[in-house]
């Protein structure tokens, strides 16, 4: 694997493809939906017809984890550019990759535990924010002793492990996804020509359902957010 | 000193997350702004209006639906109705039919027995008539007897004259 450039600004450390990777496709989320909601009217056309797709798609995500629909509200916004943000993310990685001198400067931000748990991290304090919000302080605090007291520390646990597989969940699978096809276009170059094209088939085989795994983990990864939010916001 | 400064700096950890969570804070905020805050307001009026043109749907197919009944017992009121005049008109019709033809009846009984009551005067009349008519022809004859001189010969002439004058007094009688 390539390594990565760093680049330190202030005392902070930088690492530039996660960074330079991260604002490319919060560019790309941005310029889509800044295009498809230019015309917005009562009857819509075909640019809005698609954003109000993917708006009532993911408005489905996090209804169906909702009990009271009223209480969804507030995290449609997160979980439409969360969803956004993150199947570009996957997808960045496969449609280019740029290493200059061995150093990687873009690929999928995604395949780094870092950018992940950031991602994570949003949801984890959205959900502990909201819990405060709704039930107090103290409400908060007893939550952790619910059903019974003793399983506190088990409710504890809870929250990281939630946290890490939520995060590691997501690099894990785009990681996986581009080690697989580096590995591929390594082999490709072994013996010249006949590799090349032999390969060939399997690296186009994979890229297609890298783009299935990205998109499937992007949905997956909104999904268990609502589901975090939702379980700690819900009164049992 | 060196070394843990070092070590810091080939962490990349705390920059990232950083970098990644105020760059999603950004992209979120932006896209508020941009996509999400038109999108929504627009489905939500979209969602009114559709909801406020079923409700008035609704409405004016009740409505519609009542004055289609109304219709309906005005057309049946409205055919009995025509019965009942058609069935008036034919009752009235035979009545003014009887009552025409029971006036002509008695009209017809008045006019015969006015006639027979005139024909009756008039009879009494010409009698009447008659009868002063040949006293007043005895008297002119008697007057013209005693006023002539009388032939024998004239004598007779007047008796028979005077008798057939009778006769067909009576015939006629």
């Amino acid at each position: 694997m390539n390594s990565h450039p760093l680049v330190s600004i202030g005392g902070l450390t930088f690492n530039v493809s996660n960074c330079l990777s991260t604002l490319i496709a919060a560019i790309i989320v941005f310029l889509i939906f800044f295009v498809l909601s230019r015309k917005i009217e009562m009857r819509p056309g075909k640019a809005q017809n698609c954003l109000e797709w993917i708006v009532d798609f993911t408005n489905g995500i996090v209804k169906s984890q909702f009990p009271n629909k009223s209480e969804a509200r507030p995290f449609m916004l997160y979980a439409f550019v969360l969803f956004a943000f993150i199947f570009i993310a996957n997808q960045l990685g496969l449609i280019f990759e740029i290493a200059v001198g061995g150093k990687t400067y873009v690929k999928s931000p995604t395949s780094d535990p870092i950018v992940t748990m950031a991602l994570g991290t949003v949801t984890l304090v959205l959900s502990h924010f909201f819990c405060v919000q709704k039930f107090g302080f103290m409400g908060y605090l007893k939550s952790f002793a619910k059903p019974v007291s003793f399983l506190g520390p088990i409710n504890l646990l809870e929250e990281f492990t939630n946290f890490l597989t939520l995060s590691l969940r997501l690099y894990g699978n785009i990681y996986a996804g581009e080690v697989l096809l580096d590995l591929l276009v390594k082999l490709s170059h072994t013996l010249g020509l006949i590799t090349f094209v032999g390969v060939m088939p399997f690296s186009m085989i994979w890229q297609g359902f890298s783009v299935f795994i990205g998109a499937i983990q992007a949905y997956v990864f909104v999904t268990l957010s609502s589901v975090y939010i939702s379980h700690k916001i819900v009164a049992d | 000193m060196q070394t843990t400064l070092w070590l810091a700096a080939e962490s990349s950890s705390l920059g990232d997350t950083l970098f990644v969570l105020i760059s999603f804070i950004i992209l979120t905020l932006l896209v508020k702004h941009f996509a999400w805050g038109p999108i929504t307001q627009m489905m939500d009026k979209r969602v009114k209006k559709i909801t406020d043109d079923l409700d008035y749907a609704d409405n004016e197919r009740q409505e519609a639906e009542s004055l289609k009944q109304q219709r309906m017992t005005a057309l049946q009121d409205s055919k009995a109705e025509a019965v009942k005049i058609v069935a008036d008109a034919k009752q009235s019709g035979k009545d003014q039919r009887q009552s025409i033809v029971d006036q002509a009846h008695s009209e017809a009984q008045e006019i015969n027995q006015q006639a027979l009551a005139d024909a009756r005067q008039a009879k009494e009349d010409a009698m009447k008539s008659v009868q002063s008519d040949v006293a007043q022809i005895s008297v002119d004859i008697a007057s013209r007897i005693i006023g002539r001189e009388l032939s024998v010969t004239d004598q007779k002439d007047l008796v028979d004259s005077y008798i057939k004058e009778l006769k067909t007094s009576n015939e006629t009688k």
